[in-house]
């Protein structure tokens, strides 16, 4: 049973680092950084999801089914926006209007 | 007596590890199916961001960004407090429990607080699409609708706290009956498991709304 | 040897045995039954229910294109006759029709539990279906829907007076009863299988209303809030989809196919489920090639999610997106060629008896062969050019939905018929409306592939006089397909009060749910069974099953 409790000490560390990459994200905005902001902004949301996910809620710790079900819904979103973008992303290859 | 972990057990389970597998399992294939909720608006937003960058920018430049800051910081600390709520449930401190139940409530309510302030100061704005909205630059239907996402996606993440203030609450009312104890407080966990997804939506609407534009200010 | 305690000699007991029927009575005991067997019933109402109003807006139609003019209706009526009935045949009789009741009905007992993992959640899904079926009727009441099943922007958003939103808020409301559905059924089969149930002993029934499942949980949340944008665009007039105001139509397209192409396979997955049982039953055999059955079920729930751009070749979707999807549909064609295939093979040398779930199942196996082919024709983008938005695609997807999903469904009633309702029905004349309903079906939508490939559009009410006769044809076939759907309703509900007793294994087939009594138990199982042996293992279950 994936009973483990996780420690407090871990909790306490997680808040700090997830407070510590909003500082680093917001300080970053400031920045004209070009589009490289808006990725930037996504990339260190994305850690501080994973951070969330595998502390706070367990993910680490409860059973490979869970991790399983969590990477299967990221891949769906994934496909979901990947296969879109890429019809708006290669409309403008050919050289015919609208292609 | 009755054993309260043989009332909690229901009928067409065997055991309690099955029960809270088995429930672990359901909440998490949910949060799956709430990925997917957003993620299509996250598509439709993405596929608008890359076609007008300009104007989403701009619109991104209207946010109240310190704000947006701060209610990150904050929806974090109540990640946290929830976190330390199943804590204190593992160990089976009702106290501990109920009091970081009160800590994570109030502290989503400072959140939502925020929220609707930043609400409020936008329609101050005129950057309420639908009802009123005003903008001069020559993009203005793209700012146009960069505010229509903004609303649909902060102001979904912002139903989804409400509901989750409910479940919350219905925690701490559970806990002050005293119907959780070391070996049976599934609810709890699950709750926390809800919480911190909506806390992990906001930290992705933070990044794709408030940061692009921040520097223009 | 043990494995055989659950199995009762089919002997009538001294004293009738009290079963989920029997156990509790009147209304309330149904309505708030958190049985997975009544709540399977109770779906069987509902979406019969629904069939036969959708089915009659389907026979108006056909009945308004006798004449090349019509005769019948205005445009604008038969605008909303066609709408009312995709939306009521696909989202409240199709989506749920299998899962829902024979899925809720036998899952839990072929994997050897009692019931479901979320009961009461399994309940609540019910009342939300119904929630969203009336909301849509009362859309219909009001005055129907003109946009076509698909909702298509901007004329949903801007142009239609027709009450959208209403119709709009009836399916996102039927969407979360598929979602908690799907939920259930995958929380189900992950953690509620009997001791020594492992996963290669499933029944493949178990593999397709799994990876149905999956897609339930995965597609429906991306339409239900695409719906959700369709209404804030037409109540706040903002640009999301609507060009005027800055949107992009197919960027709607490109949502709602993500969720609407899966959602076929939500539909064929459970048929192929159906027949993946009934074929071994009166075949005496093994299914042939179980695990690459069992994978290609896994494959089409996976690769069903890659394809949906093929819906947009003419749509303005780029070059490449359509090779890219033409390609990947393409693909769909391998696992489920592999199934018919296995099936075919399963038949071959076994000792076939042509009993009626049998019919449908070999009815099933063919229309679906043709439903998948012209598929593939769809897939290939210069004869998709051609046949878009025509009667061909019509008949296509008929073939698949209504030859597929329909015939498996209604296999699937008569096989489990015996052990739902502990009664059997006529035989002969069961054997008599399959053919009905297959030589129906045939006559309804052959001609419409023909119809389709001479270039006669979709949803017009009206035709050059040229089409006529195959137009009458396919007119006469619906009524004759009509009268194959009434039969059955009649003698099944006349067998639940007057047919002959069903033993406990009428079939004497091998999957768990036989092996308890007919009508089961309340919890199913008077002891958890302990599964020893593969699914399908006639040989092994020989001497129990008195197979000679």
């Amino acid at each position: 049973m994936s009973q483990s409790t996780v420690s407090v000490k871990t909790y306490a560390f997680t808040l700090i680092g997830l407070l510590a990459l909003t500082l680093l994200t917001s300080l970053l905005a400031l920045v004209d950084l070009g589009n490289f902001s808006f990725i930037a902004g996504v990339a260190i949301a994305a850690v501080k999801a994973s951070l969330i996910a595998c502390f706070f809620m367990h993910a680490l710790y409860e059973m490979k089914l869970i991790r399983v079900i969590m990477a299967g819904g990221m891949i769906w979103f994934l496909i979901m926006i990947s296969l879109t973008l890429g019809d708006y992303l290669t409309r403008g290859w050919m050289p015919y209007p609208g292609k | 007596m009755a054993d309260p972990i043989a009332l909690a057990l229901r009928e067409q389970f065997h055991s309690a590890e099955q029960q809270r597998e088995t429930s672990t399992v359901g909440m998490w294939i949910f949060l799956i199916t709430e990925v997917m909720l957003f993620g299509g608006l996250f598509t439709a937003f993405s596929v608008y961001r890359m076609s007008h960058p300009a104007a989403f920018d701009q619109g991104s430049a209207d946010m109240e960004f310190w704000m947006g800051a701060v209610n990150t910081a904050v929806l974090i600390c109540s990640s946290f407090c929830m976190a330390m709520a199943v804590h204190s449930a593992e160990k089976g401190k009702n106290g501990r429990l109920a009091f970081f139940l009160i800590l994570t409530i109030l502290i989503g309510l400072v959140f939502l607080g925020i929220k609707f302030t930043e609400y409020y100061l936008h329609y101050h704005d005129q950057k309420l699409p639908g009802i009123v909205f005003h903008d001069t630059s020559p993009d203005a239907a793209y700012v146009q609708m960069f505010f229509v996402f903004y609303f649909l996606m902060t102001g979904l993440h912002a139903f989804h706290m409400i509901i989750g203030e409910g479940i919350l609450g219905a925690m701490l009312f559970r806990t002050l009956l005293g119907s959780f104890s070391e070996r049976y407080h599934t609810p709890v966990e699950l709750a926390g498991l809800y919480w911190h997804f909506v806390d992990t939506v906001w930290v992705f609407l933070f990044a794709i709304f408030y940061i692009p534009g921040a520097h223009m200010k | 040897m043990a494995t055989v305690t659950l199995f009762e000699p089919q002997s009538a007991p001294a004293q009738p045995r009290l079963n989920y029927l029997t156990e509790k009575t009147g209304l309330m005991s149904w309505l708030f039954t958190t049985d997975h067997k009544r709540i399977g019933l109770l779906y069987v109402f509902s979406i019969t229910f629904f069939f036969f109003f959708g089915g009659f807006f389907a026979l108006l139609m056909r009945l308004h294109l006798l004449l090349p003019q019509g005769w019948l209706f205005g445009h604008e009526t038969y605008n909303k006759l066609f709408t009312m009935h995709g939306i009521i045949m696909v989202w409240f009789f199709l989506i749920p029709s299998i899962p829902n009741t024979l899925g809720n009905f036998v899952l839990p007992m072929m994997i050897g539990a009692k019931d479901l993992a979320f009961p009461k959640l399994n309940l609540l899904s019910w009342y939300i279906f119904m929630l969203g079926g009336m909301t849509t009727l009362y859309a219909l009441v009001r005055g129907g829907v003109d946009t076509g099943w698909t909702f298509y922007t901007p004329f949903s958003t801007s142009y239609s007076t027709s009450f959208v939103i209403t119709a709009a808020v009836g399916i996102l409301i039927a969407g979360f009863s598929s979602i908690l559905t799907g939920l259930n059924f995958i929380a189900t089969v992950h953690r509620m299988r009997a001791p020594g149930l492992t996963w290669f002993r499933l029944p493949i029934f178990i593999w397709s209303t799994y990876a149905t499942s999956l897609i339930l949980v995965l597609a429906t949340p991306v339409l239900a809030i695409t719906l959700a944008m369709i209404g804030i665009e037409r109540i706040f007039q903002v640009g999301i989809f609507d060009p005027a105001l800055g949107g992009d139509p197919v960027l709607f397209q490109h949502m709602f196919w993500f969720y609407s192409h899966p959602a076929v396979y939500i539909m064929v997955l459970p048929a192929m489920a159906v027949v993946s049982e009934i074929i071994p039953t009166f075949s005496r055999k093994p299914i042939f090639g179980y695990k690459a059955v069992a994978f290609s079920s896994m494959a089409i729930a996976i690769l069903g999610f890659l394809v949906w751009g093929h819906h947009m070749f003419v749509a303005g979707e780029s070059a490449y997106a359509a090779m890219t999807f033409s390609f990947l549909s393409y693909m769909v064609a391998i696992p489920s060629a592999i199934k018919v295939f296995n099936w075919t093979a399963t038949m071959y040398r076994g000792s076939v008896q042509l009993d009626t779930p049998m019919l449908y199942a070999i009815g099933f196996v063919a229309l679906f062969t043709i439903g998948g082919m012209t598929g593939l024709f769809l897939a290939a983008l210069g004869i998709d050019v051609h046949v878009t938005d025509t009667y061909f695609v019509i008949a296509h997807f008929h073939y698949i939905m209504v030859g597929g999903t329909v015939m498996a469904f209604l296999g699937g009633v008569h096989y489990w018929w015996p052990k739902i309702s502990g009664k059997m029905y006529p035989e002969f004349l069961a054997k008599l409306s399959a053919l009905t309903v297959f030589l129906g079906f045939n006559l309804t939508f052959f001609p419409q592939f023909i119809l389709g490939y001479m270039g006669m559009p979709r949803r017009y009410a009206a035709y050059p006089p040229e089409f006529q006769v195959l137009n009458v044809l396919s007119t006469a076939g619906a009524s004759i397909l009509g009268v194959g759907y009434v039969v059955p309703l009649i003698y099944l509900m006349w067998a639940w009060k007057y047919g002959e007793s069903a033993p406990d294994n009428p079939w004497r087939t091998t999957g768990l749910e036989w092996k308890t009594p007919s009508p089961p138990p309340k919890h199913n199982f008077e002891e958890t069974p302990v599964v020893t042996w593969k699914a399908y293992d006639f040989e092994a279950q020989k001497e129990e099953l008195h197979l000679g």
